[in-house]
């Protein structure tokens, strides 16, 4: 006989062990991930309240709250996506429904993955010598919020374009045949079916944005003042940042421990809910491309 | 209306059309023989080219729509039953041309009595009234008409093999009509095929209609 | 009557390969006629020479002349735009865009500038009617295409090439992906509308081809084997190559 039962068994034992081997490992990381916030969510959630998200740093940044921090990441990821988002897409469009295979394309592309395997202090680096030192923007958000454009563009342009080539070439056809230019088909058939995907991809750079440190820290972050901006020339502090210093050199750092994991609490808080927001956004634009 | 039903239906205006035109000759020559008319028979003859064209075409249609349409079911059977409908309608024609021969050839007029004793008006009237039925199955697809057909076959059988002791009585009497017995002998078996390919007609419709088989069953009537 | 497509020696390239080899054919005003062969033989290329959509693909050139009504559609300083739209498309898979029905019919007319609403509202209608679709999907045009069945979304990307009055339609594989009872019915559509329009359709389905054509050029190899009426072709091929193809002993 050609299957002996003992090869049948050998079979299925070998089967076995792989499926556990996966679930094990998937079940690891999901273990990971439920330690660090519950660890953090434990030591953080105590110094959470209404008045700790409101209220200035005050006592060398152990008492009071992370208010002028909470709206700086705000104004450095709006600043950050003013820029990225519209020169992004445009980019992205370009490259995508524009460009022939060629070695120019192939060049563009190589490029934004060189740019988004950068390290983000040196995004850091060169944000300070070009927009802070150069154009003299000095520490501002102006300043910063180009720097983490930047960093975010290729995050942008690649989500971008992803989202563009699961547009199935069968609709452009679709429209081209019906003697609609290729802006037309573009703007009325392509984007809107991407557009789901692309928001995706805006979030999570969103996301991105609101976490790093590095590129703020020579060209907008505040290390410590405890008043809102008024201009986009102002510096203001920054969650991710605040957090670094509140842990590494604040004045007192075992006094504001408690303060660090409030902080970085807020800061995991804020990227949950992006990306929870992205992902229904998602789902809702997807239906409504459908309905269009 | 499908393409393939609009298809099916012209084929069959084209066979009814056929039919028709068959009839018209078989029914001229029952005029040509008892007017003597040879101007008429002859113009049977020539008709019969037409009936011929016809027949071509309604082959070459058949032929198309088993190509084009590959028909299925009821379809199927109706276009084989009119591919077999018209080679007997064909052979039907051929058979007016042949009466219409004789008419050419005879000299004189046929004898009244001699028509009379071997009924062959009737038998004339009797085959153009049997081919007018399978006629009217086929365009009002009338089973029970078609069947009718059988019954009135056996009627021509009856005036043809009659028709026998009949002629050999009048040659007997007319020896100087020999000749004119004899081609009233072979005008009434030829109408007497006419039956037997109505006959077949018959079954064709039966068969296209209730997709039953009746040929080589031995007595249908029964 | 003067024919309503020409092509004289055309040949065509995809970078070096040859897909098409000095093909001269005419193609007459409201007639169907289909394109039949193998898989790469070239009849959907050829089909895709007549709205230009091989210019969409990537190292194609093509040499030889291609009359579409009265125009030489490869010379320079043609409108592409206002040659697809006389000259129509539906593809092999039904790709209605992710709009509501009624946009997706409406989505033709507004590209080429159709503005007033009225006017668009009725052609919809018309086109839906014409596509045999109208009884189907009149309560629910402001559902999303996705909605439909694929021989309903078919039917609907022929309304949508109809509302923008075509006067030639090409069909790549219009019912390739369809069930036998949507392919029928599409089979019919062609049939009804061949009295308004001139029609060349790609098949794989010789059945079809003899159902629905009056035409039928057979290729092969890029070459165009033979070019005829559908019956002639269906009954007395006079190439052996179409004879094995139709009979369906090739190799």
């Amino acid at each position: 006989m050609k299957f002996s039962i003992n090869s049948v068994k050998k079979k299925e034992l070998k089967q076995w062990l792989a499926f556990n081997v996966f679930r094990a490992l998937s079940v690891l990381v999901v273990c990971i991930l439920i330690l660090i916030l519950s660890f953090i969510t434990y030591h953080g959630i105590k110094v959470i309240s209404w008045e700790f998200l409101t209220s200035m740093p005050e006592d060398g940044m152990t008492k009071g709250g992370i208010f002028p921090a909470i709206v700086g990441t705000l104004c450095l990821v709006t600043g950050s996506m003013i820029f990225a988002v519209p020169i992004g897409i445009l980019s992205a469009i370009y490259i995508n429904e524009y460009t022939k295979a060629s070695f120019f394309k192939r060049f563009v592309k190589l490029m934004t993955n060189n740019l988004a395997g950068i390290p983000s202090i040196v995004f850091g680096l060169f944000g300070m010598t070009l927009f802070v030192k150069t154009l003299g923007f000095g520490d501002s958000i102006l300043a910063g919020s180009l720097t983490l454009g930047l960093l975010t563009l290729p995050v942008v342009i690649r989500t971008t374009e992803e989202a563009l080539k699961s547009v199935e070439n069968s609709f452009r056809h679709g429209s081209y045949a019906l003697g609609a230019t290729k802006l037309q088909t573009i703007r009325k058939v392509v984007l809107p079916m991407a557009f789901p995907n692309i928001i995706t991809g805006i979030i999570l750079s969103i996301g991105r944005v609101s976490g790093e440190t590095a590129p703020i820290l020579f060209t907008v972050a505040a290390y410590f003042l405890p008043k809102l901006p008024t201009g986009i020339s102002d510096q203001v502090m920054a969650l991710p940042y605040h957090l670094y210093v509140i842990s590494t050199s604040g004045t007192n750092i075992e006094e504001s421990r408690p303060m660090a994991y409030g902080t970085a609490l807020v800061l995991i808080g804020i990227v949950l809910i992006v990306n929870i927001t992205a992902n229904a956004l998602r789902k809702y634009f997807s239906k409504k491309v459908k309905m269009n | 209306m499908t393409h393939l039903d609009e298809e099916l239906l012209q084929l069959k205006k084209e066979i009814i059309e056929m039919w028709k035109l068959v009839g018209l000759q078989l029914h001229k020559t029952q005029v040509a023989l008892i007017t003597f008319d040879k101007d008429l028979a002859r113009e049977v003859m020539a008709t019969e080219k037409r009936v011929n064209a016809m027949e071509l075409k309604v082959d070459r249609d058949c032929e198309n729509i088993f190509a084009l349409f590959n028909p299925v079911a009821v379809d199927l059977r109706f276009v084989l039953a009119v591919l077999k409908i018209n080679s007997n309608l064909e052979r039907i024609g051929d058979i007016a041309e042949g009466l219409a021969r004789f008419i050419l050839i005879v000299e004189n007029p046929f004898d009244d009595y001699l028509l009379e004793v071997t009924r062959t008006i009737l038998m004339y009237e009797e085959a153009n009234s049997i081919l007018e039925d399978v006629l009217n199955a086929f365009e009002n697809e009338d089973t029970k008409l078609a069947r009718g057909v059988f019954k009135r076959d056996e009627y021509l059988d009856e005036i043809n093999i009659q028709c026998n002791t009949v002629l050999v009585e009048y040659i007997k009497n007319n020896p100087d009509k020999t000749e004119q017995g004899l081609y009233i002998l072979s005008a009434i078996r030829k109408l007497e095929r006419v039956g037997d390919q109505c006959k077949n007609i018959a079954e064709e419709i039966i068969f296209y209609i209730e997709a039953k088989v009746l040929k080589h069953r031995g007595n249908i009537t029964k | 009557m003067t024919p309503i497509i020409t092509t004289r020696f055309v040949n065509l390239f995809y970078n070096e390969f040859q897909a098409l080899k000095n093909i001269n054919m005419a193609i007459m005003p409201n007639t169907v006629t289909a394109l039949i062969g193998p898989s790469g033989c070239g009849k959907s290329s050829y089909l895709r020479l007549f709205n230009r959509m091989n210019d969409l693909i990537d190292g194609v050139s093509i040499t030889g002349d291609i009359m579409v009504d009265g125009e030489m559609i490869y010379s320079k300083g043609i409108d592409i735009v206002a040659l697809r739209r006389k000259v129509g498309m539906v593809f092999q898979k039904p790709n209605p865009f992710p709009k509501t029905i009624f946009e997706n019919i409406a989505y033709g007319l507004r590209v080429n500038g159709v503005t007033d609403k009225k006017r668009i509202e009725e052609k919809v209608e018309f086109s839906l009617q014409q596509a045999a679709l109208w009884e189907e999907v009149k309560d629910k045009l402001k559902k999303s295409a996705f909605e439909l069945s694929g021989g309903q979304q078919q039917r609907l990307c022929i309304a949508r090439a109809l509302a923008i009055e075509p006067s030639i339609i090409l069909m790549d594989e219009p019912a390739s992906a369809l069930d036998p009872i949507s392919t029928a019915k599409i089979e019919e559509l062609i049939y009804e509308l061949k009295r308004n329009y001139t029609i060349v359709i790609v098949t794989h389905n010789m059945q079809q081809a003899g159902r629905v054509s009056d035409y039928t050029a057979f290729f092969y190899l890029g070459e165009l084997i033979e070019f005829g009426d559908t019956k002639e072709i269906f009954t007395h091929p006079k190439d052996k190559k179409t004879q094995n193809y139709i009979t369906g002993r090739f190799g």
